[in-house]
């Protein structure tokens, strides 16, 4: 057959980090989070798979998870809609002796059977909190080149304090990797390190029969967490290798970080760098452009199609349809779909989630350390 | 399964009078409205009014346009029975011809037609910015018991010798047909768009290819033909918004006319009645710090940081700090660098206008041209483009256009 993809199929777990957002994943999950004015946070992982000639991804959904059913339908978008492969949503499967799946362990070995019919040889594993144009065939290049078992991408920055302020206990565990060359000789979790660290992207490229050994074995053992109880006991046989990312990426690990994460793409190279790796794929939405009105005066915004704009608008990202009427003023807000800011409103450091209404003259002021949020569909 | 109607398309039309900006491409194809190109508002409309099978007669220049229609998903035309399916001419055992005309374009595909064993056809023109339901045009039709219907819109009188006119009597039913009259006896225009009866358009299509003085026009030999053996003939008034966008000015003006929502009566923003494109699939626009925009339509994709009123942006149009855009229409892709001056004009795609050049101007007295810069054009830095000139070779540093 010839070769025009890249021998690899693509897993996605969407639920990964939920706990870190309480108030964006009320009613969605971590991966159809709205982010940068007309998209998922799942596009773009997905995308930059699909650009790298990923043609069979499956997403391991755990919960919440109709938003993202709805985003993703068949596919169709991404290109994913195919007869051999394509996009594979898999829900989970009640059974009794099954129970919803913890982590990634558990949501592999639902996908066991799945797993062992499949033909490429690679499988890259990745979750969905962090908005990045990842060249997937670079890393399956390393991987490939550096004879690991297993290659795990990581980018070198300080940890968020959000994930230090985390409970030591809590579900969503994050990992900081000591390397040796590139080799990991040290998975550490949940560290408070300060200073710069290799912060894992939870990000891997594994060979498929590998990966079925180890699912098959740690599930047996009751394991859980694939870095914890995996990777991290076995630094020593197992060839871990690090790839470092040096791309734009943008991690949301609370409200804080989605927020600056959505203001740091009003700076054009900060944009340019997100997306400097193809097209990012979305639901397509049929939105006419966006129309400023006479009296309009907006400064630094981005905006996404489909907005009617009257009012004032600074320092602004607008998701696609948010109508602003005249009067209003808008500053340093993330306002998503259809959100409507009625005239007079003034409001300034707040995030809307969707279909949101802000009354005539009502007032909201954040800072810019805490933003003022408002729940989807509420209005003020 | 039969259908009830199905929709035939001319889009084979060269748009001789757009020129810079039909060089490469067929007049159904010209980007319009800051998303769209001409072609959306018919197929939109079909979608919106139930038609589901639409057949797209093309000819000249069709590559941008099949490329565009692809296999009909925009539309949700991708059916499996039906959807939208494009036409060009082909060669058959008897051989080969291009379409002679649009009566002769529908004749060589009575074949496709009849697949669909439908009870009407309604022809449509791949020219006009037009939102109509068609259902309400069929369920006219059906109501008058006619063999043929033709859309209507009412024109100024002094204006009615530019148009075919249709004389009718009380009840709608067509007299009379008059192209282009000195003497205009009515002043109900025909927008060419037409319901026949299957079998009615059959009989005169097969009728018109036999006579070999023919033009194998709709306007100039079917209706005359209709009329003259008194067939039941009528006139629906449509009072919609309707334009036919053949020439610079009048797409200039068509464009203007959609910053204007409230008072032209074109509504891109109606969700009952949705035009569909193909996506751009950029992301969002940007404003910059420093930019000023004042009633304007902008797409995905643009980046902002000059001035711009009363402009249309396509998707992924660069103005740099200091440029100034006014009374434009600026189609994608197109860069405009800093401190140039673009003023009532029409910029194709892929165009980039210089550092401080000049393209267009505003309106002076009698001087009212759109300059118009055709696609993939080159204008140099500090040239200057007049407001009568129709650009489509690049244009030097420094050098004027008139």
């Amino acid at each position: 057959m010839v070769n025009s993809n890249i021998d690899a199929l693509g897993i996605i777990f969407p639920n990964s980090y939920d706990d870190l957002v309480p108030e964006l994943v009320a009613d969605r999950l971590m991966a159809s989070i709205p982010f940068a004015g007309r998209y998922r946070m799942i596009d773009f992982i997905l995308s930059s798979m699909v650009n790298c000639g990923i043609d069979n991804v499956s997403v391991i959904v755990r919960k919440n998870y109709h938003s993202l059913l709805d985003h993703l339908g068949a596919g169709r978008e991404w290109d994913l809609t195919r007869k051999n492969g394509g996009l594979n949503i898999v829900p989970p499967f009640a059974e009794k002796t099954v129970k919803v799946y913890n982590g990634r362990v558990e949501a592999l070995a639902s996908i066991l059977g799945f797993l062992k019919s499949q033909k490429e040889k690679y499988v890259i594993m990745a979750d969905a909190n962090v908005a990045a144009s990842f060249d997937f065939g670079a890393f399956l290049e390393q991987h490939i080149e550096s004879g690991a078992d297993v290659t795990v991408a990581y980018t070198e920055e300080e940890l968020p304090e959000s994930f230090k302020n985390t409970e030591i206990n809590s579900k969503s565990l994050y990992y900081t990797l000591d390397l040796d060359g590139q080799r990991v000789t040290n998975i550490k979790i949940n560290s408070k390190a300060s200073g710069v660290q290799n912060f894992s992207m939870n990000i891997y490229a594994i060979e498929r029969e590998t990966l079925i050994d180890q699912i098959s074995q740690a599930f047996v053992r009751g394991y859980v967490y694939y870095e914890r109880d995996i990777l991290s006991p076995h630094l020593v046989t197992l060839n871990v290798q690090g790839f470092k990312f040096e791309g734009y990426s943008a991690r949301i690990s609370d409200m804080k970080s989605y927020f600056d994460e959505n203001m740091k793409l009003l700076d054009e190279n900060n944009l340019d760098a997100l997306f400097d790796k193809g097209q990012i794929y979305t639901k397509i939405r049929d939105d006419n452009p966006t129309r400023y009105k006479t009296g309009s005066r907006v400064k630094n915004v981005m905006a996404a199609d489909g907005c009617v704009i009257e009012g004032d608008v600074e320092n602004c990202i607008l998701f696609r349809g948010v109508k602003i009427k005249s009067g209003a003023k808008v500053r340093n807000c993330v306002l998503m779909q259809d959100t409507v800011v009625e005239s007079g409103a003034d409001i300034d450091y707040v995030i809307t989630d969707k279909n949101v209404v802000i009354s005539e003259n009502q007032k909201l002021q954040g800072t810019d350390s805490f933003q003022v949020f408002v729940e989807k569909g509420k209005r003020v | 399964m039969a259908k009830e109607m199905i929709a035939m398309l001319l889009a084979g039309g060269q748009g001789s009078r757009l020129y810079a900006l039909t060089q490469n491409l067929a007049k159904p194809a010209v980007p319009f409205g800051g998303k769209y190109r001409i072609i959306d508002f018919p197929l939109s409309n079909c979608v919106n009014s139930g038609i589901d099978t639409v057949g797209i007669l093309t000819q000249y220049q069709p590559l941008v346009l099949n490329e565009y229609i692809g296999n009909g998903q925009p539309w949700d035309l991708d059916r499996l029975h039906g959807g939208v399916h494009v036409l060009p001419p082909y060669q058959r055992a008897s051989g080969s011809d291009w379409y002679k005309g649009t009566a002769n374009a529908i004749y060589q595909n009575i074949s496709f037609i009849e697949r669909y064993d439908p009870e009407y056809v309604i022809i449509l023109s791949g020219d006009q910015i037009c939102k109509q339901d068609y259902s309400d045009f069929l369920k006219f039709h059906k109501e008058k018991g006619a063999e043929f219907s033709v859309a209507v819109m009412e024109v100024p009188w002094e204006e009615a010798s530019r148009f075919g006119l249709m004389v009718t009597d009380e009840n709608d039913k067509i007299t009379e047909f008059q192209e282009k009259p000195k003497n205009p006896k009515s002043n109900l225009a025909s927008m060419g768009i037409y319901i026949f009866n299957w079998d009615i358009l059959k009989k005169y299509l097969e009728e018109d290819e036999a006579d070999p003085e023919s033009e194998n026009d709709f306007g100039n030999n079917i209706i005359p033909n209709l009329l003259r053996d008194e067939r039941k003939m009528y006139a629906y008034r449509f009072s919609g918004y309707w334009k036919d966008v053949g020439t610079i000015s009048s797409l200039w003006e068509a464009n203007m006319e959609v910053l204007d929502p409230e008072h032209s009566g074109i509504d891109l923003f109606d969700e009952e009645w949705k035009i569909y494109s193909r996506n751009s699939g950029k992301t969002g626009h940007k404003i910059g710090p420093d930019a000023v925009v004042e009633n304007s339509m902008i797409t995905d994709g643009c980046r902002i940081n000059g001035n711009v009123k009363h402009s249309i942006l396509f998707s992924g149009v660069k103005v740099e700090a200091g440029a100034e855009v006014e009374d434009a229409v600026v189609m994608g892709g197109t860069t405009i660098k800093a401190g140039a001056v673009v003023k009532h004009c029409i910029v194709a795609e892929n165009v980039t206008i210089g550092e401080n050049a000049v393209v267009g101007a505003m309106p002076d007295g009698e001087n009212s041209g759109v300059a118009t810069v055709g696609s993939g054009v080159y204008v140099g830095d500090g040239a200057k483009v007049g407001p009568n000139a129709m650009v489509s070779n690049n244009v030097k540093d420094g050098e004027e256009q008139w």
